[in-house]
């Protein structure tokens, strides 16, 4: 951008929340707090295929190293990981569904004359929302069943 | 327009990753401890079917995460420029598919 | 009535390395707003206190300030409608400080600035030859007339997450006044703009975190605009955008006789 728009920075003390921000940037609610998880989500999800692909390396190995692999990768802290990176797939997934839907302008609505008390078009559609957050509990609950027996 | 048709791939990609990912995960992880064993390992890598599917998982996976990435560092450093960190996580990526794709192509 | 505690932020460039609160006590009666607090602190404490204000009836957008940890107008915002006796003021967020309470809202207007936010008439030709107005559907007025409230306070800048890391991003503000002029048939610059907002700092780095327009005073539903330009230009890339006939000029009335017969003395003499 050819603009001087952060000129003011350098004229005045700059006043930028940071990567702060990104976590907690005051008072809002629920979505502000849903991109920060899918953020967190994303980088899980990363971080873990790249060891899961350096892991695969050992497959080369042979039949013993493999072995070898899976047993060490088998003691209950592990397991809980593996549990993590399901829930991480889970909302990452339906919470993008929910992004590619909204980002697209589906499910959000028309734009409304405003009138007083105003209610933006993401708190008109809460509902969709819950029924979106009731879905990620219900199967992360389902695959947390399925991890313990 | 470049970006948005970089997006646009984000959000295929996307969606394909649900199904992929979803089955991918629900064998490995959700079905029995089997799968995880060399014979039934191996079984999968000499067919041309899973070795597809495994592919396309990968090449899908790794645009969608490097996507992502790349939207993060240039929020986080937006000095950075474009072009250079594209040339950087392409190569980065180009780098984890040859060696990621070795493994399953080897063995089939 | 209890007093309040004002908890307001200091910061006078050259003389404070960083920014400090300050505690000042204000005497409430009802019907205060934080800018009255704020005034009656310059009037009757310390007349250094710095704040920037106009209107004092949410029109002119002067007065954004960080109100107990979420950007409001302070002119707009009765202490009562806080429910608590403590009132922290900052600064806006993600704009540098001028002095005190006063941010630069310059990066805003830049940025505003650089999307063409005004109506482009390529086929139609100049506006300023016209000789009728633009005939317009009720639907048609609809479809931008809520975007075209903002009064650039900067409130949603200061919400939202990508502008608290990224200052080239262009932001909510801008990229919503992008979408009011391309989904208004006068306009046909819509490609001008959808290539100035496909940036690598352009309008794919909002993800829908919802904070602009949770924090627009005006109810102006950034979030709203940009997903909706998000969809234009991701219509418009895959050639399915349907391009909008350009509105039409009225046809100049005809002359013609007036409708009631005027007596002949109120137009002779
Ligand atoms: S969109 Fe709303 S919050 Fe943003 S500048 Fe305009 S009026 Fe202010
Ligand atoms: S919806 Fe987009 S522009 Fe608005 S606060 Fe969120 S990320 Fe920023
Ligand atoms: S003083 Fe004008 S908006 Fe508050």
């Amino acid at each position: 951008m050819t603009t001087n728009a952060t000129s003011g920075e350098n004229r005045h003390l700059p006043n930028r929340l940071g990567i702060k921000g990104w976590i907690w940037g005051g008072n809002y609610t629920i979505e502000r707090y849903l991109y920060t998880l899918h953020r967190i989500t994303g980088l899980g999800l990363l971080l873990y295929i790249t060891l899961h692909l350096v892991m695969n390396g050992f497959r080369l190995g042979g039949a013993e190293s493999w072995t070898d692999l899976m047993s060490f990768f088998s003691g209950p802290g592990f397991k809980f990981g593996e549990y993590l990176v399901m829930a991480a797939f889970i909302i990452h997934a339906l919470n993008g569904g929910r992004l590619i839907l909204q980002h697209l302008g589906y499910t959000l609505g028309k734009p409304k004359p405003p009138v007083y008390p105003y209610v933006d078009s993401l708190r008109r559609r809460r509902p969709i929302l819950w029924i979106m957050l009731f879905i990620i509990a219900a199967l992360a609950i389902y695959v947390l069943v399925e991890f313990v027996t | 327009m470049r970006e948005t048709k970089l997006k646009i791939l984000q959000y295929i990609t996307g969606i394909a990753l649900f199904f992929f990912v979803g089955t991918h995960l629900i064998i490995s992880h959700l079905g029995s401890e089997e799968v995880t064993e060399w014979t039934s390992v191996a079984d999968r890598a000499a067919n041309s079917g899973w070795l597809v599917f495994y592919i396309i998982l990968l090449l899908f996976g790794l645009y969608h995460g490097i996507h992502g990435l790349r939207t993060i560092i240039l929020e986080a450093l937006p000095r950075l420029s474009v072009k250079s960190l594209d040339f950087t996580l392409v190569i980065i990526g180009l780098a984890i598919f040859g060696y990621a794709l070795y493994i399953p192509v080897s063995a089939f | 009535m209890q007093d309040l505690t004002f908890r307001v932020q200091r910061y006078l460039p050259g003389k404070d390395s960083k920014p400090y609160m300050q505690e000042f006590t204000v005497p409430m009666r009802q019907g205060l707003t934080v800018l009255d607090g704020l005034i009656y602190i310059k009037e009757n404490l310390d007349n250094t206190l710095s704040f920037r204000s106009s209107c004092r009836m949410g029109i002119c957008g002067s007065c954004g300030m960080l109100i107990n940890n979420f950007p409001m107008l302070a002119c707009h915002t009765p202490v009562e409608e806080l429910n608590t006796d403590t009132i922290t003021v900052k600064s806006l967020p993600n704009f540098p400080i001028i002095r005190d309470l006063v941010a630069d809202l310059d990066p805003l207007f830049e940025k505003h600035r650089s999307i063409d936010p005004y109506i482009v008439m390529a086929e139609t030709g100049d506006l300023n030859k016209l000789t009728a107005q633009f005939l317009q559907s009720g639907e048609e007025l609809q479809s931008y007339l809520q975007f075209a409230y903002c009064v650039k306070c900067g409130l949603c800048m200061a919400a939202c997450p990508t502008v608290s890391t990224d200052e080239f991003f262009l932001g909510p503000q801008p990229l919503c006044q992008g979408y009011r002029y391309c989904t208004d048939r006068r306009d046909t610059g819509a490609k001008q703009r959808f290539e100035k907002a496909d940036s690598g700092h352009g309008v794919w780095l909002c993800h829908l975190a919802g904070a602009c327009s949770e924090a627009c005073p005006k109810g102006v539903d950034p979030a709203l605009a940009i997903q909706l330009l998000k969809r234009a230009m991701v219509f418009d890339s895959l050639r399915l955008r349907k391009k909008p006939e350009p509105a039409t000029p009225a046809q100049p009335i005809a002359e013609s006789k007036p409708k009631i017969e005027v007596p002949e003395f109120t137009v002779k003499q």
